[in-house]
């Protein structure tokens, strides 16, 4: 080795302080967890009660006969349709059925609940605003 | 492992003083001509800026010196970093092939690369030789003009990194249908498994076909609806700040 390569060998010799210290170095006994979140309360005998609610259970619809794989093969053609907007949405599903009413003169500017309008997303399951829910 | 370890391993990062040849740097030969540690007298080459470069896989260039001089040829392969050009058929050597102890093996013809001076590209129409700028055009595309006529050098369609031809791609494949000429193989046209889709890759047909029906509905109540999930229960309320 020349000694250029032996000085700059030198300069970088020694433990590894930059990296994050993670429960998979150190000695047997350092005892270090990931960041889980805990699933239920520590009683005060110590014993540890699950709340079932807490535990993540993935609803998977069945997917037979479903033909989309993880990955798409090099014929398809590259690139990706625009994200649909909410006007996009208004104007395929709410709007033909409000012209309808309109041209019928049944439209009811106080009943428009039956076009899907939410006056508040109080008492939903999945709130709009505040996202309450990951997708 | 250190963070800058992790990036770099994801890019082969070449050694300063790396000699390179006509091969890829992370094939065989490259490695076994270039093992680490070694280190050879330095080739001088003339700087030429990476965004300044004019000749591609693809192009005709004409060879200005050398033994075939005045003749015009298409480019095969390009290596930026000692400003070589690769022209098919053109400044070729002879070389012996296949040579066992039995078998004296045959003569191929092997291209020698030029350099850059010693090339010129064409004029898609003239077909004589031109200089050549890199030039903005009104839309504010970034194209290759020659100088002495004013036409655009179209930048022939590169090759991908891979070394997939997307046109050559058999997609599903059950297997029937002969291999090939096996004498005539080059890198995937040998081995039709190596250009089909694979257990995890969706068809071409069912990657492009639209199923999205738009509905009001989030894509967890969809979900919820169609397996039949009643869920009355309600999170209670808390507050962030």
């Amino acid at each position: 080795m020349g000694l250029l390569t032996q000085l700059v060998r030198g300069l970088v010799r020694g433990a590894d302080r930059v990296s994050p210290f993670t429960s998979k170095r150190g000695p047997r006994s350092h005892n270090k967890g990931r960041g889980a979140k805990k699933l239920g309360v520590l009683t005060r005998n110590k014993k540890f009660l699950l709340v079932k609610e807490m535990v993540p259970e993935f609803v998977v619809p069945d997917l037979t006969g479903f033909k989309l794989r993880p990955y798409v093969s090099y014929r398809a053609a590259e690139g990706s349709e625009p994200p649909v907007t909410a006007k996009q949405l208004f104007d395929e599903l709410v709007a033909p059925r409000i012209e309808k009413d309109v041209k019928d003169g049944t439209f009811d500017p106080n009943n428009l609940e039956k076009y899907g309008f939410e006056p508040t997303q109080e008492g939903k399951l999945f709130q709009l605003f505040p996202k309450n829910y990951v997708r | 492992m250190r963070l800058s370890a992790l990036l770099s391993a994801a890019r082969l990062r070449l050694p300063p003083g790396y000699r390179h040849g006509m091969w890829p740097p992370d094939s065989m030969a490259a490695r076994l001509r270039n093992p680490p540690g070694q280190r050879r007298r330095k080739v001088f080459v003339e700087p030429v800026a990476k965004d300044d470069w004019k000749v591609f896989k693809g192009d005709t260039v004409q060879v200005l010196a050398g033994k075939d001089a005045g003749k015009q040829g298409l480019v095969t392969q390009v290596v930026q970093a000692r400003n070589w050009v690769v022209v098919e058929g053109l400044n070729t050597h002879y070389r012996y092939v296949s040579r066992t102890a039995k078998y004296s093996g045959t003569y191929i013809a092997s291209e020698a690369p030029l350099l850059l001076s010693q090339i010129c590209l064409v004029d898609p129409e003239d077909r004589k030789p031109t200089e050549v700028e890199w030039r903005y055009t009104e839309e504010g595309e970034r194209v290759r003009v020659s100088l002495r006529s004013g036409r655009i050098l179209p930048v022939p369609p590169q090759p991908r990194q891979d070394g997939i031809v997307p046109e050559q791609w058999i997609g599903e494949w059950d297997g029937s249908g002969g291999w090939g000429d096996v004498a005539g193989d080059t890198g995937a046209e040998c081995c039709p498994l190596a250009r089909t889709d694979g257990p995890k890759d969706t068809s071409e047909e069912d990657a492009l076909a639209k199923t999205y029906r738009p509905s009001l509905k989030t894509f967890e109540e969809e979900i919820m609806d169609a397996m039949g999930i009643v869920e009355t229960r309600r999170a209670k309320k808390s507050y962030w700040y």
